[in-house]
């Protein structure tokens, strides 16, 4: 072969090697362009979004505001009228007592005692949405003294029950304290409450720790409820129980909900009526204490 | 005891007759002198408006002052009633429904000597004005008269 063919033939082959490297470059190129375009189409994507979610914050801002003129025309302007119906139905029980029959003294006593109830009803719902907007505060904290101190509490309204506390020595947790004393004094109130026909309560406040979290629990011997109804204990102004057995407006519950769910918790419980109710709850996050 | 009347700042007709009837049946014979919100209760208190020619300097034995009135509430009555030298020590207590922090802060921040929250019940609220007005027009030794 001679020198002018061998070199026409090593330029086929770097020619086809050429249009080969050619071909791959085109064909990346052409990845590229499709990669790029879907990378416009995903910002694209992206900026939609986050105007979504610069909108939906707005909204949410704008609703968090509408919720506290609203609480707050709720505690001042609702409450201005349930004053004058329960004052001026008092003030005439006063001045025309003698005048009155039973009959007659009976109802002017209901209207004010009604008044005096949806008192009690606003400034529990007023405490709810207090607990919506409030921060949380986590921190390191203790729920025993916490727990025993609302105990104390509690004893000091009937220091002549026979009632038996158990509370576990160190029951730590990452939380908000000034929140879970609400959360606390709601259970273990109720506790005390629903164990009240009992000739001995036992109320126990304890911490398990099961494989995969830690769980509270505060449980009592009380009166107790039937579980088909457990959907609508932490709803508020939701009640199991008659007011005339167990006064209450229905809010406790829904606020100790709040607050454990405020902590990224779960709440939930198991009852049967006649033999005590228990209260589960975890707190995310919390610290182990060996 | 002091003679001077209490001023009593308050928007409700009938929060007005419940304090008035409560006051008197606490056994205080002090004037009450109503004013029906924030301007009038300053008017009365700096003698201009309605209460032209009033010596400013009779400042009255204690305020009642509601906090939500229209055109100017509790709250900015009592900045402005602290920036003046005339009333800058005058006896104010807050006496309103709320029960809200915001507005407890906000009274103490502003200079209000004492806050209490009016409570449904006639016989509570009559308790507390007795225990106010008692406090403040007998037992309480008001600041001297500015000159």
């Amino acid at each position: 072969m001679s020198s002018s063919s061998e070199k026409h033939a090593a330029e086929a082959i770097e020619n086809a090697e050429l249009k080969a490297q050619n071909a791959r470059l085109q064909a990346a190129a052409k990845a590229d362009r499709i990669a790029i375009d879907d990378l416009k189409e995903a910002q694209r994507h992206i900026e939609i979004l986050n105007l979504d979610l610069e909108g939906r914050n707005r909204a949410l801002e704008a609703l968090n505001k509408e919720l506290e003129s609203f609480s707050y025309a709720v505690s001042h302007d609702l409450r201005s009228p349930l004053r004058s119906i329960h004052g001026f139905s008092e003030a005439l029980t006063q001045s025309a007592a003698s005048k009155l029959s039973r009959d007659e003294a009976a109802w002017l006593q209901k209207i004010s005692d009604a008044a005096a109830r949806m008192d009690r009803l606003t400034e529990d719902l007023l405490r709810l949405s207090r607990i919506t907007r409030s921060e949380l505060k986590r921190e390191p904290v203790d729920l025993a003294p916490i727990a025993r101190d609302v105990v104390h509490e509690l004893r000091q309204t009937d220091p002549e029950r026979n009632a038996v506390f158990a509370i576990s020595d160190s029951l730590t947790a990452e939380a908000d304290p000034v929140l879970m004393r609400v959360a606390l004094a709601n259970l273990l109130g109720n506790a005390w409450k629903y164990t009240g026909r009992r000739s001995e309560a036992l109320i126990s406040f304890t911490k398990e720790r099961r494989p995969d979290q830690t769980v509270f629990c505060v449980r009592d011997n009380g009166a107790g409820f039937d579980m088909a109804y457990a959907s609508k204990l932490f709803a508020p102004f939701q009640r199991l129980h008659s007011a005339r057995e167990y006064p209450g407006s229905g809010v406790g519950l829904a606020c100790v909900a709040r607050v454990i769910h405020k902590h990224g918790g779960r709440i939930w419980a198991d009852a049967k009526t006649g033999e005590g109710a228990a209260f589960f709850f975890t707190i995310p996050g919390e610290i182990c204490v060996q | 005891m002091t003679t001077k009347p209490i001023l009593l700042v308050e928007d409700t007709p009938d929060d007005a007759e419940l304090t008035i009837m409560s006051l008197k049946q606490s056994g205080l014979v002090n004037e009450v002198v109503l004013a029906e919100d924030g301007v009038e209760a300053l008017d009365y208190l700096f003698g201009r408006g309605k209460y032209e020619g009033r010596n400013a300097k009779d400042t009255p034995a204690l305020v009642l002052l509601d906090i939500k009135m229209p055109r100017l509430d509790g709250i900015e009555v009592l900045q402005q009633l602290r920036a003046d030298k005339r009333t800058s020590v005058l006896p104010v207590v807050v006496l309103t429904t709320s029960s809200e922090d915001v507005d407890l802060a906000r009274a103490y921040e502003s200079g209000a000597n004492a806050y209490v929250r009016k409570p449904v019940s006639l016989a509570q609220f009559q308790e507390a004005v007795r225990q106010l007005g008692l406090f403040w027009i007998l037992t309480n030794e008001p600041p001297k008269a500015p000159r």
